[in-house]
């Protein structure tokens, strides 16, 4: 598989390590869950087609399979996720039930939010997923509490796992959250989705550095700019990125080149194809990330072709009863649109010494 | 009971929290080996270590989101605002983040957190170190807006936004922090002050003076006047401006029929506009006079000494409107 990583360090014994590492099982589970994510994103945007969804935007994450796939692989169960609006099979590889995610796509009354916000602003702290919002970077410095929270509580085995895309790396808070995080080396390993257009601005508009790794050299961190449609490549960086953050080395970027085949979101599929060149487009839908990783496990004979389905067909059974069990699920109550602004709860009344 | 100063009454009472529960732990620019600016956490760093006492660098969307991960996680933060004018570089944070998270999260995740920091002028703060802005929030759901005006209140109150399990936001009037000094229970004595509950500083028959924060100093100094002319006037000290306790506000007006409300920030938009609102939506058959407003002019703090007088309000003011509201 060739990679094209730049901003190497030294960790390429402990890449080959965790390469090694992987079992016929692990390697079919990455398989699996690039195949999802662009099963979850295909059979939404279908549904949204037909009017079975009607409401609502999708950012599909087609193209960034890898990132779902391989930073999600090595995450311990006590680990924390803070994700952003192109991580939704993310949610789900964290342990957030695929009903739960297409019902908060739906809007209905068991979403984790109860119908009260859409797509990816939500989240399930049981799970380890810290609640997203819209405004993107300000997930950062919240992703710096919650492992404030665990320094807190001696739980020095946990990691929070911060994504973001390259957009956001532009915001202040961003840098607010970061800095913090570096002074104080909490446990945070920050995955860079670069997938080339912030909504529609190019990259050489959105920073003058070679990457967004680079801005890690200004927290005295370090940081890597990988081939992002690599899953094993992403795999191992976030492999490496995790290790540091449990040993008490502080946090890292990984920056995953990558490229986002559809719009910003379905309202601008069409008129993405616009402000892009085709033959970029070409280039990267030739880099897709998994008949790439298909081809590496046949060549490998990790696999023999007719073990790898494209797709496997119980994956898109499980999506497609995700999704039907959504439409099915209970619409929420319209008087329920005024519960949970406050905690109507006493607070504290009784205090152990 | 030991007689402290309004800040010392703060102080105390995030010191007493501390002490009584872990999750409790303080925030913000120069808050541990300096203390604060005014040296509200002066001797918490070193009673409570830095993993409870954090100097932050000058990040204010840092300090809120911090707090909020933190408070998600089960912790009760008390993150400070050198000023509070700076809250605006954390506006984001408080509206988009704070406020909204337990909405967000289908009411599976509470948002202890508490927002505090000086505010307010005449001490010739000028522009950036005077404001309140308290309207900001206070059109918020989700959010709670506390500013007392007694030193017993702010601890009280303190103590009270501290074991509670939304965002609060705790404006501590600079003009008070050395200025009012009050009996503070001892910490065996358990004393709160619950959020949402006015009260009534003087007793009144003519005029109901709705105030909070410094003004109710300023009423209570005006009303002091008023009364060897004759007109009597019931203080309100709203202690809470989000939630409004306008069951008090109105039981007041029950009994005077006049309504003069008192706030420190610009007129317009601001917490005695919707006062007066709900004064004129659910008091209208009590009211023998228009509801009146002192407030600052719509103009920004300014430094030099008479134009900072120009703009703010002045205890002549709250006389001269009453004088005018106790004609009709």
């Amino acid at each position: 598989m060739a990679t094209r990583t730049k901003n190497r360090t030294n960790s390429q014994t402990a890449e080959q390590r965790y390469r090694d590492h992987l079992t016929k099982a692990d390697h079919y589970e990455l398989y699996r869950r690039m195949w999802l994510s662009r099963l979850f994103d295909e059979t939404l945007l279908d549904f949204k087609k037909k009017a079975r969804l009607k409401r609502g935007n999708l950012y599909a994450s087609i193209g960034q399979e890898a990132i779902n796939a391989g930073t999600s692989l090595p995450l311990k169960p006590h680990d924390y996720i803070s994700p952003i609006h192109r991580d939704m099979p993310i949610f789900h590889f964290k342990g957030m039930s695929l009903e739960s995610i297409m019902c908060q796509v739906w809007g209905k009354a068991e979403a984790p939010t109860r119908g009260k916000d859409s797509w990816s602003h939500m989240g399930d702290l049981s799970a380890g997923v810290i609640h997203s919002t819209s405004m993107l970077g300000s997930t950062i410095p919240v992703a710096c509490g919650v492992a404030w929270a665990l320094r807190l509580d001696g739980k020095t085995d946990s990691c929070v796992v911060a994504y973001t895309g390259e957009g956001a790396t532009a915001q202040g808070v961003f840098h607010e959250g970061m800095n913090f995080a570096a002074v104080h080396k909490l446990p945070l390993v920050l995955i860079v989705e670069n997938n080339q257009y912030a909504y529609s601005t190019p990259t050489h508009l959105g920073y003058a550095t070679e990457n967004t790794a680079a801005r890690a050299s200004g927290y005295g961190i370090p940081g890597w700019s990988i081939d992002g449609n690599d899953v094993l490549e992403v795999y191992e960086h976030t492999s490496l990125a995790l290790a540091r953050a449990r040993a008490g080395d502080g946090p890292s970027i990984v920056e995953c080149m990558t490229y986002r085949v559809r719009g910003h979101a379905d309202h601008d599929d069409t008129r993405a194809m616009g402000y892009r060149p085709v033959e970029e487009i070409e280039r990267w839908q030739k880099e897709d990330p998994i008949p790439r990783y298909r081809e590496y496990l046949i060549k490998n004979k990790i696999f023999k072709a007719s073990e790898l389905p494209s797709p496997p067909p119980d994956v898109q059974k499980q999506v497609l009863d995700a999704a039907e069990y959504a439409i099915n699920a209970p619409e929420p109550e319209a008087h329920t649109a005024m519960e949970d602004i406050y905690d109507e709860s006493a607070g504290v009344t009784k205090w152990s010494k | 009971m030991v007689e402290m100063t309004f800040l010392q009454g703060i102080r105390q009472a995030i010191w007493e929290e501390m002490q009584r529960d872990s999750s409790v732990f303080v925030l913000g620019e120069d808050i541990g080996r300096l203390g604060g600016a005014f040296l509200v956490t002066d001797g918490f760093l070193n009673e409570f270590g830095s993993d409870r006492v954090i100097d932050t660098p000058i990040s204010e969307a840092l300090i809120v989101g911090t707090a909020v991960g933190a408070a998600a996680m089960g912790k009760r933060p008390v993150a400070e605002m050198q000023f509070m004018d700076f809250i605006s570089c954390g506006f984001d944070q408080v509206v988009n983040v704070a406020a909204t998270f337990r909405y967000r999260s289908g009411g599976t995740v509470s948002m202890p957190i508490v927002i505090r920091g000086p505010s307010g002028g005449y001490v010739g703060g000028s522009l950036y170190h005077s404001q309140q802005f308290e309207s900001w929030f206070f059109h918020v759901p989700g959010l709670k807006v506390v500013q007392p005006a007694f030193a017993e209140d702010a601890y009280g109150l303190m103590k009270a936004s501290i074991r509670d399990n939304n965002p609060v936001l705790f404006y501590e009037h600079k003009w008070l922090y050395r200025r009012i000094k009050g009996q503070i229970p001892g910490p065996d004595q358990d004393f709160i002050v619950r959020l949402g509950e006015a009260a009534i500083r003087r007793p009144g028959d003519h005029i109901t003076i709705v105030a909070y924060g410094a003004m109710v100093h300023f009423s209570l100094e005006a009303a002091e006047v008023l009364a060897g002319e004759g007109i009597s006037c019931e203080v309100i000290d709203l202690r809470t401006v989000k939630p409004l306790d306008m069951e008090t506000v109105l039981g007041s007006l029950a009994k005077t029929n006049k309504a003069l409300i008192v706030y420190e920030s610009p007129k317009t938009g601001g917490v005695g506009a919707e006062i007066a609102a709900q004064i004129a939506e659910a008091g209208f058959d009590l009211l023998d006079g228009p509801v009146m407003r002192v407030a600052a002019r719509d103009s920004f703090v300014p430094f030099a000494e008479p134009l900072e007088k120009y703009v703010l309000p002045s205890v002549e003011e709250i006389i001269e409107a009453a004088r005018t509201l106790h004609r009709y």
